[in-house]
């Protein structure tokens, strides 16, 4: 299929009188880095939500590999292959990494009423997880409980739940968040491999990593879209220079 | 095993150790005192599943629990007057023979959890814990007021009900009837939460939007959960009827559901062998200071606060030197 995996067309969604997402469109082509950018409180997060259906949008539509999912619920769109990260670590803290990762097999699979096999025990589970976490650089950290992982290898712990849903999609909400110089480096060469698995809507305050990752880049501010295009197109862009970028460009 | 297993085992083998002791100094009530505790410590497995492994704080499982003591009442009377219980839609006969009671005990009592999770499931936080509390009220106030079965006297029979082979009336017999029941329903707790279903349940109390994000719906868990955790207080309930040869609306009340809950926080909250650390304790208590005042509850209450301040893990938690579950 060459048209694009996620396509979202006048999407709207109020709070009281704040207009937190003001007819939005955009799309995600397959293996794309589209990073949406903008400063805090343009409705990043809310969009991100949107998408994934933890909330539901006033108006607009949102079309996940040619099939319309408005009135699909957040654990169904998951299940179809939209797989997002959380900008504040959402792990299970008493787990352990491999534990976690299990867990986002598990959910794929859309196999949790088994009751008595014990999950360590089902190669189904534990050997995709330990792929994931290898491949997000997590190896010799799988019986560590995710509670005291570094901050870096939360983040990493992050994207290896994603890798292990089998995306179609990944929706990562500021994957580099907290993280330092170094780290965001690292992080930075994982994403950008992982466009090969599936296109990437990425949120991201980190400037650099935007500038060397996406191949196109949308500016939300107050809600709206007021620019898409390549790397190039946006840092040349006036009105993104003027309400956004300022003089970091 | 690692030490949380050799704790869990080590408290199973104390309450049976109590007991056989008990028989071989010839001291009836004391395995009188060790039945009761296994089976309020069965009743705390059920609720623990749902309250210690999916964070659930139902303050209504007196529901489950009195309602395996009615059926197990209802059908042993029955069968002692030779009445049928029902005539429509199909003739159904009381019964005396546990064999028939338990499941019968178990299906009530978790039919009865699938309506009351059905609906107290859509709420949470405080709200989960009245909506829990008003349903297993309703039941008690129903009791109460049911003239057929005793109302607010209760209900008794006069026969224990009968397991094949062995005398029912025979204080250790009884007893290891309840201590087997007790260890599968530890055992099958074990092989629960570490399933892919226990994966689930606790992912849904510690990070129900991780849970959501990666494809599970948090509700049909925890719902599954309630129903299993029913049936086991049912079957518990059904027991304890047929210890004490009655069953009252006392059974369903909201003391009951209170009770049930100290088990589980006093043995350790989400700890396998909590709820039959939380019961031995609880009845070792009734016993010593229940001789001493009749106000013995208030120094529960308090031992019960320095638990929850001090000891979040509970009994178990302090056997395990404060090490994870």
């Amino acid at each position: 299929m060459n048209g694009p995996i996620l396509e979202v067309e006048g999407l709207q969604k109020s709070f009281g009188a704040l207009k937190a997402t003001d007819e939005v469109t955009l799309d995600l082509r397959p293996g794309e880095i589209h990073a949406l950018i903008g400063p805090n409180g343009a409705g990043k997060s809310t969009l991100i939500k949107l998408i994934t259906g933890e909330i539901a949008a006033d108006a607009g539509r949102i079309r996940f590999e040619g099939q319309a999912i408005d009135t699909v619920d957040a654990a169904g769109r998951a299940r179809l292959g939209l797989a997002r990260s959380f900008q504040v670590s959402q792990l299970v803290p008493d787990f352990t990494a491999l534990e976690n990762v299990m867990l986002a097999v598990q959910g794929a699979s859309g196999e949790s009423f088994r009751f008595l096999r014990p999950a360590l025990a089902d190669p189904a589970l534990t050997e995709p997880a330990a792929f994931h976490l290898a491949h997000a650089g997590l190896s010799g950290r799988e019986r560590v409980a995710a509670a005291a992982l570094s901050h870096g290898e939360r983040r990493r712990l992050e994207i290896a739940m994603a890798l292990a849903m089998r995306p179609r999609a990944f929706l990562l909400d500021e994957p580099m968040a907290g993280m330092g110089a170094d780290g965001a480096r690292d992080l930075t060469a994982l994403l950008s491999d992982l466009r090969t698995e599936a296109p990437i809507l990425l949120v991201e305050h980190d400037m650099d990593a935007v500038f060397a990752l996406a191949d196109r880049v949308s500016v939300l501010v107050y809600g709206r879209v007021i620019a898409t295009g390549s790397v190039a197109e946006i840092r040349a862009d006036p009105e993104v220079r003027r309400s956004y970028l300022g003089e970091e460009a | 095993m690692n030490r949380a297993a050799i704790i869990d085992a080590g408290l199973f083998a104390a309450l049976v150790a109590v007991a056989l002791v008990a028989q071989a100094a010839g001291e009836p009530f004391v395995i009188t005192l060790a039945t009761k505790a296994a089976i309020f410590a069965l009743a705390g497995v059920g609720l623990n599943l749902v309250l210690g492994y999916g964070g659930l704080v139902s303050f209504g499982h007196a529901a489950f629990f009195g309602i395996g003591g009615y059926v197990a009442g209802i059908l042993a009377s029955h069968a002692m007057s030779g009445a049928p219980v029902a005539t429509f839609p199909f003739t159904m006969q009381g019964t005396n023979e546990m064999l028939a009671i338990w499941p019968m005990a178990m299906a009530v009592a978790g039919l009865v959890a699938l309506a009351i999770g059905a609906l107290s499931l859509r709420t949470s936080g405080v709200y989960f814990i009245m909506v829990t509390l008003a349903f297993a009220q309703m039941l008690y106030y129903f009791a109460i007021s049911w003239p057929a079965y005793g109302g607010e006297d209760g209900l008794s029979f006069y026969v224990r009900n009968t397991f094949p082979g062995l005398n029912t009336f025979d204080p250790i017999q009884f007893f290891a009837i309840v201590a087997v029941l007790l260890g599968l329903a530890l055992g099958l707790s074990a092989l629960i939460v570490r399933s892919r279903f226990g994966l689930a349940l606790r992912a849904a109390r510690a990070a129900p939007g991780r849970a959501v994000a990666v494809g599970i719906r948090p509700f049909g868990i925890r719902l599954t959960a309630f129903v299993i955790s029913g049936m086991i207080t049912g079957l518990a309930g059904a027991l304890y009827a047929d210890l004490n040869r009655f069953v009252s609306p006392a059974m369903l009340s909201w003391h009951m559901s209170g009770e049930i809950m100290v088990f589980v926080i006093l043995g350790g909250v989400g700890r396998l062998a909590g709820p039959l650390a939380g019961a031995g304790a609880y009845i070792l208590l009734e016993h010593l200071l229940g001789g001493v005042s009749e106000y013995w509850q208030a120094l529960l209450g308090l031992l019960l606060l320095v638990i929850v301040l001090f000891a979040p893990g509970g009994i178990v938690g302090m056997l395990n030197g404060g090490r994870g579950r």
